[in-house]
């Protein structure tokens, strides 16, 4: 692209300016050679316009550019510098010269260059080496607008944003080491890592300090549920959810650790009360069926199941709401709908080994 | 209103039995003369075998009244694996052991005087099966491995023979958990073999990449299970083909039989790791269909597949048809598939209150057991994880564990103490009346440790609730009946010595009376003659023999 622009600029230039035939000779045998990715000669030939007319900026843009394809950086920082002292304006030596400076890890240098080049994605890039995240975040956020779902920028994107979290947890943590919040990341970092005794004594170290602190109770429960401990589970999704009586999740995992331990009818009503807060959720949906048939209500489970049926066709919920409202046919004698249902639910299974339990699919074993 | 009272006053008497005591039910102890250790031999090569074992049986070889203990060693492994396989059975260390329990109440070691000491260098151990194939009055053992299997005959002057060979049931490849039944209700006990899969140790790899970890059961290929059908000359034929059963193939572990569908003939479960568990009906004829998923037997609930290991297949919930109970790996759940009647079984974990009790451990060997003897059966299960340094992947689950036990509430299941204080890794667990005194005890193997014997403290510590023990003496039937539906005031038991994980508990069927004095015995034999017994006295060893035809 930019080869192509310093074709168009050679022809202006032999128009323009007075580049003399041999530094033009040389200057058409440098691209030449560069588009048959003969870098050497290119660099060689491009040396020679450089060295023939030195206020040539395009001679010297074409020779940093020439080295950067032959992966020498270091090498393409001078002419490139050289171009922009001839011409401050060059977008294209201030694009290249704060790649090749982004590179060689000279990010701070790099980054008024590629701020005048307007290239957001680099300059992003630079700013999360130079610590400026905010920066960071806002120009990845432009880059992907312009650029959806790009893989290099949606990773750049997912890092900056975190490194930004994680500064502002670090600050949180150096100035109020002792404040409830620090307690919260503290323990949303433990939970992270799996260390699940050092996560339930941070959220509790939380909520000594500041008993009403919004979603600590619904991580500490999160905490006891992972580690099947469902009485406890249920004790601080109970008290998230009287603290928060519209937090739909708090309520719903009410219902799920209700319904680990067995308490059907408990389950079945915090089920339902999710279910108006947030309605039609799949997943609230499903345990609602479950707790009814285990309730042995099998019109309301059929209900919720069908309900939850119309809402996702094939996905692994729709296999579990097959698979149950199988069950519940085959209880009542409805034959051929049972097997209608195990039908639809080994098809959603394609055929092979039905799902492992939740959980399970990264532990080996 | 005088009845009414006393009638309240037996029923506290009954619930202050021993479970209720605050106190752990079992006093836990070797008995002496026990020694052995469980071989497993760990690697840093994490071969698969070696998390698997090893089977415990119950059982009275020499016909004086008092149980002994079968146990089987793993073996030895070393690196690198030998060719052809050599896990040094011939070094006493890994010999499986017989100790002969004396009167006393300590055990001998009679392994080498009973003829079963090597069980061959090639063969490292996993599982024990127990059952009178001959009908001769005495136990016999069927020893599984990964390599060849052994029939032991029981000679019935305190020795056994290798029949193997003439018997026709080695086996092969991988085998796990066996069991004794008669399938075709011909007097004579067949013999079913479960196999994990298709593993060897030339194909031995680890997983978990850094963690180096054992491989979960998807890494190797599925592999059938044999039937062995018992010609009644001493020798088997190897069925597994014409009668159904090699239709599937499986990762099995696990497997218990009962009659679920009253239809008079045996039905085999077999609990299979990370796949769908294998309910085979018996179709009377030879043959069996696996009926799992239209049965309801299955899958979990939500439709997944369960890490099926241990098995009991008995009634829970005195409703008098037989339950299922399968052990699991966490964040499963131990699967109650309830027997609803019609050929249904209904997933029932969660209202059985296994969801507290087990999401978060591994399980081996299981027991339906009436450990208070309020007339309800308890559970035991030996747990433990399968990788050894699971801690370092996830700290929440543990390679040692204490075993569950938990006593039975109307169906619904508490923790209760088992008495045990050092968590294990526990895998095999058998079950039975040790020390006859009318209260069940239990036998756990663990990995790399020994045993752990767990005597039931019921009768010591003023349980005051009765019992029953019968043994069945078959005429028609196979002579120790199994197969055969007993009631007892309400509760249902099927003979059999199979189920649990790689184990063989007491043949005989034990039964918690509560506060009633007499009870009213009901025999369904395998020959389908009925029998009934009324008034019997509580607190006896009674046996119970088939009558030669049904009374009119």
């Amino acid at each position: 692209m930019i080869m192509i622009r310093a074709q168009l600029l050679l022809l202006l230039s032999l128009a323009a300016h007075t580049l003399s035939p041999e530094a033009a000779q040389h200057m058409q045998a440098g691209i030449t050679a560069d588009k048959q990715r003969q870098f050497d000669i290119a660099i060689a030939e491009f040396q020679k316009v450089t060295e023939l007319d030195p206020a040539f900026e395009d001679g010297f843009t074409s020779l940093g550019q020439a080295y950067m394809e032959k992966r020498d950086f270091a090498a393409a920082i001078a002419p490139l510098k050289h171009a922009l002292e001839v011409n401050p304006d060059s977008a294209p030596a201030h694009q290249l010269l704060g790649y090749a400076l982004l590179v060689q890890g000279f990010a701070a240098e790099a980054i008024p260059h590629l701020a005048r080049a307007q290239d957001k994605t680099a300059l992003g890039i630079a700013q999360i080496q130079t610590g400026q995240l905010p920066e960071a975040v806002a120009n990845l956020q432009a880059a992907l607008a312009a650029h959806p779902n790009d893989p290099d920028i949606l990773y750049y994107l997912g890092r900056a944003s975190g490194l930004l979290s994680k500064q502002s947890i670090d600050t949180l943590l150096a100035s109020y080491p002792d404040s409830p919040r620090a307690h919260q990341a503290m323990g949303e970092n433990y939970f992270v890592l799996r260390q699940m005794p050092e996560a339930e004594k941070e959220y509790r170290d939380a909520l000594r300090l500041r008993p009403d602190l919004p979603e600590v109770h619904l991580e500490l429960g999160e905490v006891y549920a992972g580690a099947f401990q469902w009485a406890k589970a249920e004790e601080e999704f109970r008290a998230q959810a009287k603290l928060q009586p519209g937090n739909a999740e708090a309520v719903y995992r009410l219902g799920a650790a209700l319904l680990e331990q067995g308490k059907v009818h408990d389950a079945r009503a915090e089920l339902s009360r999710a279910n108006k807060l947030m309605p039609d959720m799949p997943e609230t949906l499903y345990s609602l069926g479950k707790a009814a048939s285990l309730d042995g209500d099998a019109v309301a489970a059929e209900k919720e199941w069908t309900k939850l049926l119309s809402i996702e066709k094939d996905s692994p919920l729709a296999a579990q709401a097959h698979f149950g409202l199988a069950g519940l046919y085959r209880k009542q004698g409805k034959i051929a709908a049972a097997q209608h249902e195990m039908q639809e639910f080994q098809r959603l299974q394609g055929g092979s080994n039905p799902p492992p339990a939740p959980g399970k699919e990264e532990s080996p074993h | 209103m005088l009845s009414r009272l006393s009638a309240a006053i037996r029923i506290l008497l009954v619930i202050a039995a021993p479970g209720s005591t605050g106190g752990p039910l079992f006093e836990v102890k070797v008995p002496q003369g026990i020694d052995f250790t469980l071989q497993n031999s760990p690697t840093p090569q994490k071969h698969l075998i070696e998390t698997m074992p090893g089977g415990v049986a119950l059982l009275d070889y020499n016909n004086d009244g008092l149980l002994d203990i079968f146990f089987v060693n793993g073996g030895r492994l070393t690196s690198p694996l030998p060719t052809p396989d050599d896990f040094g059975r011939h070094d006493p260390r890994y010999w499986n052991r017989l100790y002969r329990q004396n009167k006393d109440g300590s055990f001998t070691d009679v392994t080498e005087q009973a003829g079963l000491a090597n069980a061959g260098d090639g063969n490292y151990g996993m599982g024990v099966a127990v059952g009178d194939y001959d009908n001769d009055g005495y136990p016999d053992l069927y020893v599984t491995s990964y390599g060849k299997n052994i029939l032991y005959h029981n000679n019935g002057d305190g020795t056994f023979t290798d029949v193997t060979a003439k018997a026709g049931v080695g086996g092969g490849g991988w085998s796990v958990s066996a069991g004794f039944f008669d399938y075709d209700n011909d007097g004579k006990l067949d013999l079913f073999v479960t196999r994990y899969m298709q593993w060897d140790t030339k194909h031995s790899k680890d997983c978990g990449g850094n963690f180096h970890t054992y491989c979960p059961p998807e890494e190797f290929p599925a592999v059938t299970n044999i039937l062995y059908h018992n010609n009644g000359d001493g020798t088997f034929t190897d069925v597994s083909q014409r009668s159904g059963i090699a239709a599937k193939k499986g990762r099995a572990l696990g497997v218990a039989f009962a009659d679920y569908d009253g239809d008079g003939f045996t039905d085999i479960f077999v609990a299979n790791d990370g796949m769908q568990q294998y309910l085979f009906h018996n179709n009377g004829n030879g043959t069996f269909t696996e009926v799992g998923l239209e049965a309801g037997a299955a899958l979990s609930e939500d439709g997944r597949r369960l890490s099926g290991m241990g098995v009991v297949f008995q009634d829970y919930d005195n409703d008098g048809r037989p339950d299922i109970m399968v052990t699991e790996l966490p964040r499963e759940i131990y699967g109650v598939y309830h027997n609803d009647g019609g050929g249904s079984f209904s997933y029932r974990s969660l209202e059985a209150g296994l969801g507290v009790l087990s999401s978060g451990s591994s399980g081996w060997g299981i027991g339906l057991e009436d450990f208070d003897n309020d007339g309800w059966k308890d559970l035991f299960v030996a747990q433990g994880h399968v990788l050894d340094n699971v801690e370092h992947i996830d700290p929440s689950l543990h390679y040692l564990e204490l075993p569950l036990l938990a006593i039975n509430h109307n169906g619904r299941f508490e923790r209760a103490d088992s008495g045990i204080t050092a968590p294990v890794a526990g895998r095999g667990s058998a079950f039975g009346d040790l020390n006859n005194d009318g209260w069940e005890d239990v036998v756990m193997t663990s990995l790399g440790g020994h045993p752990q014997v767990l005597f039931n403290n019921g009768g010591k510590t003023g349980g005051k609730a009765h019992w029953l023990v019968i043994s069945l003496r078959g005429t028609r039937s196979n002579r120790d009946g199994f197969g055969a539906r007993v009631q007892v005031n309400g509760q249902t038991r099927y003979a059999t010595s199979a189920g649990s994980y790689l184990s063989a508990s007491d043949k005989r069927l034990h039964f918690g009376l509560g506060a009633a004095e007499t009870a009213k015995v009901e025999v369904v034999w395998p020959s389908g003659i009925h029998q009934t017994l009324n008034e019997v006295h509580a607190n006896q060893f009674l046996e119970v023999r088939e009558p030669e035809k049904q009374k009119q």
